[in-house]
């Protein structure tokens, strides 16, 4: 039972579904519904109009030969001059005849009236066919008894031998002189017009039928004459949605589909010549941002040279173009860095990027990265700290890349760790490897998370860089992390510190499930950006 | 008098002040500063290595680098602004046998150029190494397949020497990187993938099915068994 109705339930769900994805048989249902409701009520018009009309017909019919039959009967019982009851009977028995002679009703009841009994002894017995007794109602019979030269009618359901007939019984008075008054009813049936009316019903029908199966097909092929072009318009604007931008639609004729054809090639053509426009502004502008990356490193070679020359005899010199040459040599170091970013984030920005990927046990990289840079965070004061629970294992990664995004990550931790401990901690499941680098320092605002990846954004400008940080170290991790298909996620309060999370997948073709690793949560709701 | 290097830049600063830390190293120096002179400056002062700028006017460092390499199997360093260009691999298979990328340090080439000229160091005591069907004769520079000379660069010698040297060591690329061109560091494994295939084109009787020096597969390569 409960699988019946699940059964049903899900019968119910693909129908509805059907419904909502096919604007065809929408239509199609809709005309059909519609026209349903029309030809209904055309019908029902039509059957109603044309029994009145049939029932009207055959009952004036039957009226008139009642009328005319009634009148024989009368003429007869009023030429006759009879005394005895056996006179009186044989002259009912001709008015009988003469009313069967003149309609063509054999259906008749004769009726003694109650009130005018002047003559009981001579008054024939009443008589009836058996088809008539009991059809006949009292409101008739008091009608005709109150009413002389009228007719009154009563539709009747007659019991005829070939099964029940509707008809119409018909009531009028005789007046049988020197005997009294009579009812006479005569009794027609409207078996004809009921078939005729019956085949009438039948032909409606089946033309109502016809005509709704009829108007489906014409509303199925309309919609498809105006669906079609619709789908086809969809499909192409999905192909130039997923970057096929040749596609165009079919143009055909005049009419309004044709119009949304041109209109839309029209919005593809111009799509694609800006699109293209702007890729060949934007494949110039990284040229150019590459050309002069390179451009500088001839002049930048010969003074780096010359800076270091001039370094490595910088005790032959006076104290002043010693620390003269000392600042040189230190920023020319800064600013070849800065280009070396610099052509990095080009190269991302071009798209020429190819990961050199090879098995790498991830937790020693860490490690490893911790522990060249010990000196530099205790020359800083901070105290690096490396847990490993996870990532004892190869995973497939650029180590280079990986390498540079730990540096990076925990040399921005020293600088604004002031002095506190870092907490770096390396987990791994089953689809990634995390490593988070947690500090205690300054930490930022919520509102500067979001920019923290940004090129050459500094969390505080007022604040010196003391490592000699290019602007450029966060944004190229980032890109790091990602041409992993891996994501680099940040937190951090004011005052209690950052953390860094980079999640990595084992194998760049597997996508990550979730992080290993938390990242910590505060109470207010913590900023995380991707 | 140190050995002679070719400074060939059309960038007359860095050629001079390449040419001062150089000379200040004890080398003797000597210029050119373009393609079309190179080939002329090469013979004229027949240096013993050469530093070529990839990019020169005229005729560039890859076709100068051909031309000496038709002559003379002298080390040359190409200098380049660009790590990842074709050209550097071009270059490498014109048969240069280092590259520096802009901005270098003096010490790092310094520490390149004495690396080239450095004769090869093998812990081998005899003087005759055999690998494949070539014997490799240490004191003579002098490799032979069935008494011909195998017409190798001291680079290619030094490369086919080492793998020699310990027949059944697999060498990584890394490895190899370290013995023949002096990274201690991680370097551009394209050096030994050109430069294998160079050696193996003058070494191997058929290159395709390498037997001197062989691929192993995932990890590197290594001196082909002896054969008669």
């Amino acid at each position: 039972m409960q699988r019946l109705a699940r059964e049903l339930h899900r019968w119910w769900m693909r129908v509805l579904g059907l419904w909502r994805r096919s604007l065809q048989l929408r239509t199609v249902i809709v005309s059909l519904a519609l026209s349903t409701v029309a030809i209904l009520l055309v019908g029902i018009y039509m059957s109603v109009s044309i029994s009145n009309d049939l029932f009207n017909t055959r009952l004036n019919q039957v009226l008139a030969e009642s009328q005319r039959a009634t009148s024989t009967a009368q003429r007869i019982f009023d030429s006759s001059v009879v005394t005895d009851r056996a006179g009186v009977q044989s002259v009912m028995n001709a008015a009988r005849q003469g009313i069967r002679d003149s309609s063509s009703s054999s259906l008749i009841a004769v009726y003694r009236a109650p009130s005018a009994n002047q003559n009981a002894g001579l008054a024939p017995q009443d008589f009836s066919s058996p088809e008539l007794s009991g059809v006949i109602s009292s409101d008739l019979r008091t009608s005709v008894q109150n009413s002389a030269d009228q007719q009154f009618w009563q539709s009747v359901n007659l019991p005829l031998t070939t099964g029940d007939v509707p008809g119409v019984v018909v009531g009028s008075r005789l007046t049988i002189p020197s005997v009294g008054q009579y009812e006479l009813y005569m009794g027609y049936d409207f078996a004809q017009a009921q078939q005729t009316l019956r085949f009438i019903y039948g032909v409606l029908f089946a033309s109502g039928l016809g005509l709704l199966i009829l108007i489906g097909a014409i509303a199925w092929f309309v919609a498809r004459m105006v669906v079609t072009p619709i789908r086809i318009a969809a499909d192409t604007s999905e192909k130039i949605a997923a970057g096929n931008l040749d596609v165009r639609l079919p143009e055909q004729g005049q009419d309004v589909v044709a119009t949304l054809a041109r209109s839309f090639n029209h919005m593809a053509e111009s799509m694609q010549a800006q699109l293209t426009a702007l890729g060949t502004l934007s494949v110039m502008q990284q040229r150019f941002v590459s050309d002069v990356s390179h451009e500088l490193r001839t002049p930048l070679t010969t003074i780096k040279l010359a800076a270091d020359v001039m370094y490595n005899q910088r005790e032959e010199f006076d104290p002043t173009t010693r620390r003269t040459a000392e600042l040189l040599n230190a920023q020319v170091t800064r600013f070849e860095k800065m280009l070396g970013d610099l052509l990095e984030i080009s190269r991302y920005d071009a798209g020429s990027v190819d990961l050199e990927l090879q098995p790498t046990n991830f937790a020693s990289l860490v490690q490893d990265v911790a522990g060249a840079m010990t000196t530099l965070a205790e020359q800083h004061g901070c105290d690096l700290s490396v847990s490993a629970p996870g990532g004892h294992f190869e995973a497939l990664i650029d180590a280079r890349r990986v390498r540079r995004i730990l540096m990076n990550l925990i040399g921005n931790a020293i600088e604004h760790g002031e002095r506190k401990p870092i907490d770096i901690v390396v987990d791994s499941n089953a689809t990634a490897v995390a490593v988070t680098v947690r500090d205690y320092g300054v930490g930022m605002a919520t509102h500067d998370l979001e920019l923290v990846f940004s090129r050459f954004w500094r969390a505080d400008p007022a604040r010196q860089r003391t490592l000699g940080g290019t602007g450029l170290g966060l944004a190229i991790s980032q890109e790091d992390a990602r041409v992993h298909a891996g994501q680099l996620d940040v937190w951090a309060a004011p005052g209690e510190g950052a953390c860094f999370r980079l999640t990595l997948p084992r194998d760049p073709k597997v996508a990550i499930g979730h992080s290993p690793l938390e990242l910590p949560e505060t109470d207010s709701s913590a900023g995380e950006t991707r | 008098m140190g050995a002679r290097i070719l400074v060939v830049d059309d960038d007359a600063a860095l050629a001079e002040m390449v040419g001062i830390v150089l000379d200040a190293e004890g080398f003797g120096v000597s210029y050119c500063a373009d393609g079309e002179g190179a080939f002329a400056a090469f013979a004229e002062h027949n240096p013993d290595l050469v530093l070529l700028d990839l990019m020169l006017p005229g005729i560039g460092g890859i076709d100068v680098c051909t031309q000496i390499r038709g002559v003379s199997g002298v080390p040359i360093i190409m200098l380049t602004a660009k790590s990842d260009s074709a050209d550097v691999v071009a270059g490498l298979e014109a048969g240069a046998d280092d590259y520096m990328v802009k901005p270098f340090n003096p010490s790092e080439l310094v520490a390149r150029i004495r690396t080239r000229l450095r004769p090869p160091r093998t812990e081998s005591s005899s003087n005759e190494l055999r690998v494949g069907d070539v014997v490799i004769d240490l004191e003579g520079h002098r490799v032979t397949r069935a008494g011909t000379a195998l017409n190798l660069t001291p680079l290619e010698f030094n490369l086919l020497a080492a793998l020699a040297a310990a027949p059944t060591q697999v060498f990584t690329r890394e490895m190899l990187l370290e013995q023949v061109w002096g990274y201690r560091y991680k370097a551009d494994t394209r050096l030994v993938n050109v430069h294998v295939q160079r050696l193996r084109s003058k070494v191997e009787i058929d290159p395709d099915n390498p037997v001197v020096v062989a691929t192993v597969r995932g990890i590197g390569y290594r001196a082909g068994a002896v054969s008669s």
